[in-house]
């Protein structure tokens, strides 16, 4: 049970999760929590791997921290950026967004 | 700078070629609405320019060598090309006709063009020609020949299109720059053979090229041929004659100065300038005999039709420049240059005779100018006769010295065929000449009384005529009558002159004579005077029996056979032929296909290349719907393929 490919599975589920959702949700808001799922996904794919192959602990817990410090800042920015596209469109459908292509 | 100041000749050749081009610069910058001042400035300059051109030709008959200044320009290879001045006799001379000619024309057209709304545009034209036509004369290279040639043709079309404003006249600009730059594109190769060839435009350099034997005669000969090119254009010779018959559109102080005296003589002087190198090959003297001699009975004939007293003067210009190229291409190299000089004198002397009854009589029909008096004008009536006793060769005038000295090198070729045209052309000459004299003399019924009302009229422009603004216009004439009746008389001093630098020359024509002096020439020298005369004589007595005498038919024997009166009256259809050979070859034939290509090979490819992108721009832009996850969904897919594609 407790072996490398059991965190694989579970990341790539996760990550999977994830790219679905990115690809089917019409929220934007949804979209950005799947990116989040997918982010997590990646990172415990690291962990894992850290755990595992590398006994060397630091690597993968530094890429681990550096990618929650990613999805931290892509938050702040997609979230402004629905904020916005709110403001203008009164909704966070991505239908809406298409308009902006011009 | 320095050299300059120290040299004489050089100071006087500077200061006098580039004065008109100043006074040009100042007038169409500076005084162009002040018209009095305008032609003062421009006649100050070319006076002062004729005072230097004076004093070079002292400078150079007294000096035993030519002045040559020269300063590289070009050098490349093999090729050295020099910019200067290179005054030996002939070029000094020319430059001396050209200044003084100038002088008195524009002196002439103070009372010419007195009120004519383009005074200072007229006087600024006209001192650019003068800078233009001087600067060739005296041009070191054939290079520099032609970019003066070609200054001097542009100021020839402006001068011709100069009342712009009547649709003719613009037209007649035009295809004068038009049909003389056919010719100045054989001009222009045939320099650059010469570039490459020998490398060294130098006039002295060329004339001397073939006696060192350097060159083949083939590439002589096409060179020669080349440049003749541009001498047939110049001086409207055959087949490129009609341009200076309509070039008479100008005013006439201009017709006098460009198209006959000086301008139209270029084409001729540059023959004569590099003839040594001409006369190296014999097939393009022939050629040029050929030319010139077609030229002169074809342009002769043409004038025995008209009636338009400038138009006369014009075709008799082409006949007689035509006499000038048989005379060099013949061989007679002073007689061709000395002919050149007297041409320059008594035509200017015509033109500026007949400007005087345009301007009073105000038409240029020599029937209706002798109809209302054209004989009551004393002083051009005499000088016109003048100078038509020079143009038809009577004694002593100075058109019989060139035309016997054009007749005995004539004479001296092997084939009589030229001295019989010649003669042929003297005595049409005569005949149209004094068909003219005679219409102005004697008209048709006598002189129309004038009406009352035209009495006063013509009283009151009597007075403006008879004014500084009359004189102004008769004391150039009075001058040019003077010299025509002295000028020929200093043929020995001035062959003595020319003859004397150019041991090239002398050579040159000596060779290309050879043919004829084996045989002693075709009629002995005594004998050739008498029919010299005689031709012109016999004109002049064929024009008072149809022309002069009381109950004459005034008709001419020409009127008896149509077809041939037509014939001569559209200028053997010389421009019918070139209407036609423009409508078929040009137009139809060359512009046709250049338009096709044109509409479909480079419009239909730019066309082409619009239509894909714009079709190919609308077929991509489906996929641009905007919608974010369709992108990704593509790039997901694309990357899990590429992910199987490394894995497989």
């Amino acid at each position: 049970m407790n072996s490398l490919n059991t965190y694989l599975i579970i990341s790539a589920f996760l990550f999977s999760i994830g790219l679905v959702g990115v690809l089917q949700r019409r929220n934007l808001i949804g979209m950005l929590i799947s990116v989040e799922l997918m982010l997590n996904g990646a990172s415990l794919n690291f962990m894992a791997f850290n755990r595992f192959l590398a006994p060397e602990p630091v690597v993968g817990q530094v890429i681990a921290l550096a990618i929650m410090g990613l999805a931290a800042a892509e938050t702040a920015i997609g979230l402004s950026i629905i904020l916005a596209l709110y403001r203008k469109m009164h909704s966070i459908n991505i239908e809406q967004a298409q308009r902006l292509k011009g | 700078m320095d050299a300059i100041f120290k040299d004489p000749v050089l100071l006087a050749t500077v200061i006098g070629t580039s004065l008109p081009f100043l006074s040009m610069a100042v007038i169409l910058c500076l005084t162009r609405h002040n018209p009095m001042l305008s032609s003062r400035i421009s006649v100050t300059a070319i006076v002062v320019a004729a005072i230097c051109a004076l004093f070079n030709l002292a400078k150079v008959a007294s000096a035993s060598h030519a002045f040559r200044f020269d300063t590289a320009w070009m050098s490349s290879g093999n090729i050295h090309l020099t910019f200067g001045y290179y005054l030996d006799p002939l070029s000094a001379l020319m430059l001396t006709i050209v200044a003084v000619v100038a002088c008195l024309v524009q002196i002439y057209s103070l009372g010419y063009m007195s009120g004519d709304p383009g005074y200072s545009r007229y006087y600024a034209f006209m001192s650019l020609f003068a800078w233009a036509m001087m600067n060739m004369v005296i041009a070191s290279t054939l290079i520099q020949l032609f970019i003066f040639w070609e200054l001097v043709g542009l100021a020839s079309y402006m001068l011709i299109g100069f009342y712009y404003e009547k649709f003719s006249a613009s037209q007649a600009g035009k295809k004068a720059f038009v049909m003389t730059r056919v010719g100045d594109v054989g001009f222009f190769l045939g320099i650059i053979i010469l570039t490459l060839g020998f490398g060294n435009l130098g006039i002295p350099d060329l004339n001397s090229a073939p006696g060192t034997g350097t060159l083949t005669t083939g590439f002589i000969t096409m060179a020669a041929m080349l440049i003749f090119c541009g001498v047939v254009g110049k001086s409207a010779q055959f087949p490129l004659i009609t341009w200076l018959p309509d070039a008479m559109e100008g005013p006439t102080p201009v017709s006098a100065l460009l198209h006959s005296a000086t301008m139209v003589a270029a084409g001729v002087y540059v023959f004569s300038r590099i003839f040594p190198f001409f006369a190296a090959s014999p097939d393009a003297m022939l050629v040029a005999l050929a030319i010139g001699t077609v030229t002169m009975l074809l342009a002769s004939t043409m004038a025995m039709t008209t009636y338009d007293l400038k138009q006369v003067w014009a075709y008799s210009t082409v006949s007689q420049l035509g006499m000038m190229v048989m005379s060099l291409a013949a061989g007679g190299y002073f007689a061709g240059v000395f002919h050149l000089t007297t041409h320059a004198g008594f035509k200017a002397l015509l033109f500026l005779c007949s400007g005087i009854f345009i301007h009073e009589f105000h038409t240029n029909d020599m029937r209706v100018i002798g109809k209302q008096g054209g004989r009551r004008q004393i002083i051009p009536m005499i000088c016109i006769t003048v100078g038509a006793l020079a143009l038809s060769g009577v004694p002593p005038f100075s058109g019989f010295f060139s035309k016997e000295a054009i007749l005995a090198a004539l004479n001296a070729q092997a084939s009589p065929i030229w001295l019989f045209a010649g003669l042929f052309g003297a005595f049409l000459t005569a005949y149209y000449s004094f068909r003219l004299i005679f219409y102005l003399l004697f008209p048709k019924g006598g002189i129309e009384e004038k009406h009352a009302v035209h009495e006063m009229d013509s009283h009151g422009h009597k007075e403006e005529h008879h004014g500084g603004l009359f004189w102004a216009m008769a004391v150039p004439v009075m001058i040019l009558a003077c010299v025509t009746v002295v000028l020929g008389f200093t043929e020995h001093s001035l062959q003595g002159y020319i003859m004397a630098g150019g041991g090239a020359v002398k050579h040159a024509s000596t060779q290309a004579a050879a043919g004829g002096e084996a045989h002693g020439g075709v009629v002995g020298h005594q004998l050739l005077v008498i029919l010299g005369i005689s031709a012109g004589l016999l004109g002049i007595i064929l024009a008072w029996f149809e022309f002069g005498r009381k109950g004459a038919s005034r008709n001419g024997f020409l009127s008896y056979f149509p077809p041939v009166w037509k014939l001569f009256d559209a200028r053997w259809y010389m421009d019918a032929f070139f209407r036609w050979f423009l409508d078929t070859a040009i137009y139809s034939g060359l512009t046709n296909i250049f338009t096709r290509n044109d509409r479909r090979i480079i419009d239909g490819g730019i066309d082409g290349i619009c239509f894909f992108t714009e079709a190919g721009g609308r077929i991509f832009s489906f996929m641009q719907s905007g919608m974010l996850q369709y992108n990704l969904l593509i790039m997901v897919l694309v990357a899990g393929l590429a992910m199987l594609f490394c894995l497989v």
